[in-house]
């Protein structure tokens, strides 16, 4: 019997544990390419979450007919076919934006996240849950973008969101615009993350160490006394 | 072999809703994407050539090049989109010339993948208003470390030389293909 | 030379990994032993090249003629899915053994954003035939290249005393990033 998980959770895991970005290490292409400012991740982050809704939800409804040994051939399509709606749309409403993003939006086709997830959980669980975990990775994925974004915008242009931040006398690493800042800022924040879930982790293995030598201490005094 | 027959169905029809879909999306966007474009270039050719209230392509020349007219209808120039190599990758410009094409009225970096800071300065101001109403007879020169002198001389960047002289390369090189292409007429 | 550009700057300038960011994924993972790094490289050259030719034929010759250039991306990644199995067939008919070391991440050059990202580039930089396989072959040659330098500095790096916190994948990006520095060296090789 599958331990039922909360609909709150199947929406909330997208976000930290399983952010799609951040711990999975799902998607890094778009993630390192078009985080040159928080605009342009914001942007990115939606029409990914766009594709990743609407194929979740399709596969998930189609799950049961769709023959194992075509299953990837299947989802490929179904998940091409959003991305191309979207890239249309972008195309035909935010040409400005379009251009930015570049070939990056039809690379959404090949972001393993939306595979990722079509396969570890579209095509096992309802539509309602797989919208659910959709949305979630999206809004993880979103997080994730922004924040890169903002960080590689601040330090790289002075502004953020467009709007200028810092003062002018503030040099830009111009780095932070460049390939290579994006590789060293997210290595960074990686390992910014990684170190703090550590310190969490062994701030708990102390509380129960901890914990264990009190036992340990009361039952040697038990002993002493009894 | 009821799989097989379940395989090819499933991906057919797979194939033809999302074939169908996209076909009825593309005939919606495609106008716009059109549009889109069309609007762009206007932009382009109007930033160089600020008069301008109308323009059209130059029939039989062998290069896109577009003939401005202001309001009265009266030629006053011409807006010539032209691509050369820059420094990492390629350079699109908008060169606006008079006439007699015997001087600019303005230059618009339109796409440019030079190095962020550096090259992308060919994008700023006092480089580029070096070009507003440019003399470019017989054609543009730069120099390097010193303040133009002749009136057909521009300044390079300093320290982005090679972009600011791939700049010039590329109005020089336009500059050639608009007297071929539009014949001695203008000269 | 025109196709002489084309390679250079795809392996070196604008190398598709360290300028592009297209196949990181596998750079990331598969990037920690030169032993298996370079053999990655070249199969990836391999579909890269094969990609090149299909996308190509497939876009011309099909896709333009009859006005459906929007089903371009559905095409796509249908042929590289199959040309990718057939890659996975003859690895293992050729090599056994390196069909084992490859493993999981043979299939995984499917979603390889540098294969997909080829195909896109070509059309949108409207290459012809010739230049579309040279284009391939230089895509693949700077994946290769970048792969093993990884390879070979991780391989350096696992006698380093890196923090708990970066070790895998967090260093490997500040490497990555570095190399990427390098790399903009390049630039202005080839000049108007």
């Amino acid at each position: 019997m599958k331990k039922q998980v909360s609909l709150v959770r199947e929406y909330t895991k997208g976000i930290w544990d399983q952010n799609p970005a951040l711990r999975q290490l799902l998607g890094m292409c778009p993630t390192l390419a078009v985080t040159v400012s928080a605009m342009n991740g914001i942007a990115m982050s939606l029409a990914a979450t766009f594709v990743l809704v609407f194929s979740s939800f399709i596969i998930s409804l189609v799950r049961n007919f769709i023959p194992s040994q075509v299953r990837i051939a299947s989802y490929i399509v179904i998940i091409a076919t959003f991305v191309t709606i979207v890239d249309l749309v972008m195309r035909a409403q935010f040409p400005a934006m379009s251009k930015e993003l570049g070939p990056y939006i039809p690379l959404i086709v090949v972001n393993c996240i939306i595979l990722g997830r079509a396969e570890a959980f579209a095509s096992k669980n309802g539509p309602f849950r797989s919208i659910l975990d959709a949305l979630g990775m999206g809004t993880g994925f979103l997080i994730a973008l922004a924040a890169l974004g903002g960080i590689r915008e601040i330090l790289g242009s002075r502004s953020l969101l467009g709007m200028q931040v810092l003062p002018d006398a503030f040099e830009p690493w111009l780095v932070m615009i460049l390939p290579a800042g994006a590789f060293l800022t997210f290595g960074l924040c990686l390992g910014a993350i990684n170190a703090l879930l550590n310190r969490k982790k062994n701030k708990e293995e102390e509380a129960l160490v901890a914990r264990h030598m009190e036992q340990a201490n009361l039952a040697l005094t038990d002993v002493k006394e009894g | 072999m009821k799989t097989i027959i379940a395989m090819l169905v499933t991906l057919s029809v797979i194939g033809i809703v999302s074939g169908g879909g996209l076909a009825m999306v593309s005939s919606w966007a495609d106008p716009l994407i059109a549009k889109n474009k069309q609007a762009e270039t206007e932009r382009a050719i109007f930033l160089v050539q600020p008069q301008g209230k109308s323009y059209e392509a130059v029939a039989d020349a062998k290069i896109v090049i577009y003939r401005v007219f202001d309001e009265n209808k009266q030629p006053i120039g011409y807006s010539l989109p032209w691509v050369g190599n820059g420094f990492q990758g390629k350079v699109v410009i908008m060169i606006g010339l008079k006439t007699d094409l015997k001087s600019l009225t303005s230059i618009e970096i339109l796409e440019q993948v030079e190095t962020p800071g550096l090259g992308t300065k060919i994008m700023e101001d006092p480089f580029r208003k070096q070009f507003d109403a440019l003399q470019v007879d017989p054609q543009v020169d730069w120099v390097k470390g010193a303040p133009a002198t002749k009136p057909n001389e521009i300044q390079t960047i300093t320290g982005a030389t090679i972009s600011s002289k791939a700049v010039v390369a590329i109005v020089n090189d336009g500059l050639v293909k608009a007297r071929a292409a539009l014949g001695g007429s203008s000269k | 030379m025109e196709l002489l550009l084309i390679f250079i700057s795809a392996t070196l300038i604008n190398n598709f990994v360290l300028a592009y960011f297209l196949g990181i994924c596998p750079f990331i993972g598969v990037s920690n032993k030169l032993s298996s790094a370079f053999p990655m490289g070249l199969a990836t050259t391999f579909v890269l090249v094969l990609t090149a030719i299909a996308s190509w034929l497939i876009y011309f010759l099909i896709l333009v003629p009859y006005h459906v250039e929007y089903l371009q991306y559905v095409a796509f990644i249908l042929v590289i899915a199959a040309l990718v199995q057939f890659v996975e067939m003859v690895i293992k008919k050729v090599s056994q053994p390196l069909y084992r070391a490859l493993g999981i991440f043979l299939p995984l050059i499917t979603t390889n954003c540098a294969i997909l990202g080829l195909a896109l580039f070509i059309v949108l930089k409207e290459y012809n035939f010739m230049e579309s396989i040279v284009f391939g072959i230089g895509a693949g040659a700077g994946f290769t290249l970048a792969i093993s330098i990884m390879a070979g500095i991780r391989e350096e790096l696992e006698l380093a005393n890196v923090p708990k916190a970066f070790q895998g994948a967090p260093i490997t990006l500040i490497v990555a990033g570095l190399l990427a520095l390098a790399f903009m060296g390049f630039a202005g090789m080839i000049t108007v």
